[in-house]
């Protein structure tokens, strides 16, 4: 039986005021187990940043629950909200967010520096990470010398520095070009199949959802199907194109 | 005429984010306005021709010093403003505007701010003018009817220097944007990405600055005789302090915060990781801004030292000038009843006291602070005389080998034990066993310093020096003054011709020293002025930055980094954006002070101490709003969810 990471229960998400309302998540049901790879792919305005605004906790739902290390993050205080943060989950960002002022080794140890961890163990939980995204001689680098390949992979890095119990991705390849998209997500792939890391990654790629464990079809703030991968990545993805593709240009389900 | 439209809407919809940059350039014309509102308004008239010249002339350096002030403030706060506006105006490339149009519509604009801030500052200076000076002259202890008055000189004055200054800085960010590549106009505020600086240039920079700053320190405080020398040293210091301080700031501090940043044992330990790096990046970018705002504080600690020190002086002179009406100095032995019966002829003699003295040849005397020139006095003769004028004496004769030294008042003298003090006079080493400022000697004590010795030891001592006697009287009719000085004068030529003989007069009619009152109270002035304008320079400066550290502040909220945390890397950055301007400028005030009190000949301790207290006190002020809107601006207060 597998631990349970994070339970969605009837998540519902309106904007606007009373009379104009928009349903951004019309209830959602969701499980993620340890271990789990999750892509959440569909098309815009499906719910996919609102998911993950909420499962982030950078945004509170209207309804529903999000159950996160035993307890609902919805209602937690804003100062358990940043331990939460800090402590329990990863991001990975499209655009990196790398701090422009520190080096790539500073930018990976920071989480774990501020969390009071001592420097030794820092520095070389830093060189662990970098060495396994392939980084060591780009660590004393500063962003701006690094290419965004580089830079994604960093902020991974940094991601799991401090063991999340889950990292958040959104759309982490979107600014990358594909060589360094595929490095990206062979690492990712390969951190979750040695157990180190489950992920929950958004996207609107079927190449990068490829590389998921199980994909979730959203469409009009709804859950339309999910696709679990068999044993084949190739094969995986050309489920995932004829799914996208039988579902026509606005992602409905048969 | 569509440019014109188009930069007055930009100005009226961005005016909240000018409205800094207004206010900060109208309370610098405020303050150049007042100051030349001084000379052109009634109230000086009262101190008399000699008084008002001096007051306008230091009034007039005064001015000249916030001229430069200016000429920086407006300056650097053009350059903010350019590279804020940039950005935004640069999008107008797209909409096919030209470099020369844009560059138009960017001199509009900033004339517009200009402008506002001009009427603003005016507008305010007349309307502050009369408490300006009530308040100058209740300070300076000076009785003026103060009316509202309004004189249209010092507006043209004021304008006139403020508009042409500007003028240059609007002219120079116009050709800035006529030659920028669109590029560069896109990327506006992202110029800088460049965290770190070359060690080696550092290296350089740091050792350079320490020799520099070393090198003013010296100057400043090396006692090099006479007043000219001292002048030119105190010049010499300034150019070398001011230097130093930018290399300093461009070179050590960076030079050792990199290093700082590459120890990782140490980075890694609580916020530093943050804020180390943080104060790496800004220091680059801001270390003319603390280096400005290090030089201005310690201008403003010296201005009120300065302040102090004429002050000091002032009441000195005072005390010691009214004593004594007329003070004959001859080396010829009996004159004193021929004296006495000139001033007798015309007025009553108050009281009157004759004292040999001896003047000591400069080499003879080695004492371990110089006072200039030496002379000695007998005990008992010096006790004969405050007998007769009527003054305090209240010390034991010193034994052989001691000595008494009769100063000028110094202000707030930290030196309380006196006893281990010792001097050399003609080789002998003499111990001082006391300090006593009673004006026995008047207005020669002030000039002059003078030893009691035994009269045993007087006796011996003759030889190191010349025998002069002092005839000192004080008159009670001061009205016949000219005529006395007149026959004293005659005297002098027809009768001494083979003898030496000076006569010291103190006029009582001219209050030829008001000016210092005044003086004293334009410094308090100008060190409030000081320390506003760097505290207000260091404030605007990271409030700016506030801006640009926005996103930053958000990923780290986003990547889960507590309020606390945050809230705590800022306060501990800022402390370092105003701690490290405060400590240069602690240790350099020392040197500064010092110099001031070796050039004056006062004891100025107590107030470099209470300055840079009153410095400290502001700069906390200041250091606590920024901590303030800097958490506000990039969002770690409580309430936001991120």
């Amino acid at each position: 039986m597998k631990n349970k990471v994070v339970e969605v229960k009837n998540l519902v998400k309106n904007y606007g005021a009373k009379d104009v309302q928009t349903k951004a998540l019309k209830g959602i049901d969701l499980v993620i187990y340890q271990n789990d790879f999750i892509a959440v792919m569909g098309p815009s305005g499906s719910g996919k940043t609102t998911l993950l605004n909420i499962l982030s906790t950078i945004d509170k739902p209207s309804l529903g629950a999000v159950i996160l290390d035993e307890r609902d993050i919805t209602r937690i205080s804003n100062k358990e909200l940043s331990k939460l943060r800090r402590d329990k989950i990863g991001f990975i960002f499209q655009d990196y967010n790398l701090l422009d002022t520190m080096t790539l080794e500073d930018n990976i140890a920071l989480p774990l520096s501020l969390n009071g961890v001592s420097a030794k163990e820092c520095m070389e939980r830093t060189k662990e990470l970098g060495s396994l995204f392939g980084l060591t001689d780009h660590l004393k680098k500063y962003p701006y010398q690094l290419s965004g390949g580089q830079k994604q992979r960093g902020a991974a890095c940094r991601a799991l520095i401090t063991n999340p119990e889950i990292i958040f991705a959104d759309e982490p390849t979107g600014a990358l070009d594909s060589k360094s998209g595929r490095e990206l997500l062979d690492c990712l792939k390969r951190i979750n199949e040695e157990g180190r890391a489950t992920i929950l990654m958004v996207t609107h790629d079927s190449f990068s959802a490829s590389y998921a464990k199980d994909v979730y079809i959203l469409s009009d703030g709804m859950i339309k199907c999910r696709i679990s991968r068999g044993a084949e990545r190739k094969e995986f993805y050309d489920r995932i194109i004829d799914v996208q593709t039988s579902m026509g240009g606005d992602f409905l389900c048969e | 005429m569509r440019m014109m439209s188009l930069a007055l809407m930009n100005f009226k919809n961005s005016f909240r984010n000018y409205l800094s940059l207004v206010i900060s350039l109208s309370f610098t014309i405020l303050i150049f306005f007042n100051f030349q509102n001084i000379i052109y308004s009634d109230g000086l008239a009262v101190l008399g021709a000699k008084n008002k010249e001096y007051t306008e002339t230091v009034v007039q350096v005064i001015s000249f010093v916030l001229v430069c002030f200016m000429f920086f403030f407006i300056w650097y706060s053009t350059n903010v403003f350019l590279t804020k506006r940039k950005k935004e105006i640069g999008i107008y490339v797209f909409m096919g505007l030209s470099n020369q149009k844009i560059g138009r519509l960017y001199a509009i604009e900033t004339a517009l701010t200009g402008v506002s801030a001009l009427i603003f500052g005016i507008f305010s200076g007349v309307l502050t003018a009369g408490l300006f000076q009530m308040i100058l002259f209740a300070l300076s202890d000076i009785a003026v009817e103060i009316s509202f008055q309004f004189r249209i000189k010092p507006v043209f004055i004021t304008s006139g220097v403020y508009l042409a200054v500007y003028f240059i800085f609007v002219l120079k960010g116009y050709i800035n944007i006529v030659r920028s590549s669109v590029l560069s106009m896109l990327l506006g505020t992202k110029q800088n990405e460049y965290v770190k600086q070359n060690v080696a240039i550092l290296f350089v920079k740091a050792m350079a600055g320490t020799v520099v700053l070393g090198t003013g320190f010296y100057l400043a405080v090396r006692e090099s005789g006479n007043g000219v020398n001292i002048m030119g040293n105190l010049f010499l210091a300034v150019v070398f302090v001011v230097i130093g301080v930018y290399l300093l700031f461009g070179g050590l501090i960076p030079f050792v915060f990199q290093g700082l940043a590459k120890n990782k044992a140490f980075l890694y330990g609580k916020e530093r990781c943050l804020w180390v790096n943080s104060v790496v990046f800004r220091m680059k970018k801001n270390y003319r801004t603390y280096a400005m705002a290090c030089i201005l504080i310690l201008c403003s600690v010296s201005a009120l030292a300065t302040g102090f020190a004429m002050k000091n002086r002032y009441e000195n002179v005072k005390i010691f000038e009214s004593v004594y009406t007329f003070q004959v100095l001859s080396s010829w032995p009996d004159l004193g009843e021929e004296v006495r019966g000139i001033i007798g002829e015309n007025t009553e003699i108050t009281y009157s006291a004759e004292i040999p003295i001896i003047a000591l040849k400069e080499d003879t005397v080695a004492a371990n602070e110089n006072f200039g020139t030496y002379a000695l006095v007998a005990y008992s003769d010096l006790k004969k005389l405050a007998e007769n004028v009527g003054l305090a004496f209240d010390f034991q004769e010193p034994e052989q080998g001691q000595v008494v030294r009769a100063s000028h008042l110094s202000l707030l003298s930290l030196i309380t034990d006196s006893s281990h003090i010792s001097v050399t006079i003609g080789g002998k080493v003499y111990q001082q066993t006391e300090e006593i400022t009673v004006p026995y000697m008047g207005y020669l004590q002030d000039k002059v310093s003078f030893y009691v010795v035994n009269d045993e030891e007087f006796k011996d001592l003759v030889p190191l020096g010349q025998k002069l006697y002092t005839y000192n009287y004080r008159m009670e009719d001061l009205n016949v003054f000219e005529t006395v000085r007149e026959e004293l004068r005659r005297f002098r030529e027809d009768v001494i011709s083979d003898y030496y003989m000076g006569i010291v007069s103190m006029d009582p009619s001219k209050d030829t020293l008001e000016w210092i009152k005044i003086s004293y109270s334009l410094c308090i002035f100008m060190f409030m002025v000081f320390i506003l304008a760097s505290g207000s320079i260091m404030f605007m400066k990271l409030y700016n930055d506030s801006f640009e550290e926005k996103e930053r502040f958000l990923v780290l909220r986003k990547i889960g980094m507590s309020h606390k945390v945050l809230q705590k890397s800022i306060a501990a950055e800022l402390g370092a954006a105003y701690g490290l301007p405060f400590a240069v400028m602690a240790v350099s005030s020392y040197f500064s002070v010092h110099a001031l009190e070796l050039m004056m000949k006062a004891d100025l301790r107590i107030i470099n101490v209470v300055s840079v207290l009153t410095v400290s006190g502001i700069f906390l002020l200041c250091y606590i709003l920024s901590v303030l809107t800097y958490q506000r601006n990039v969002g770690v207060s409580e309430n936001s969810l991120l």
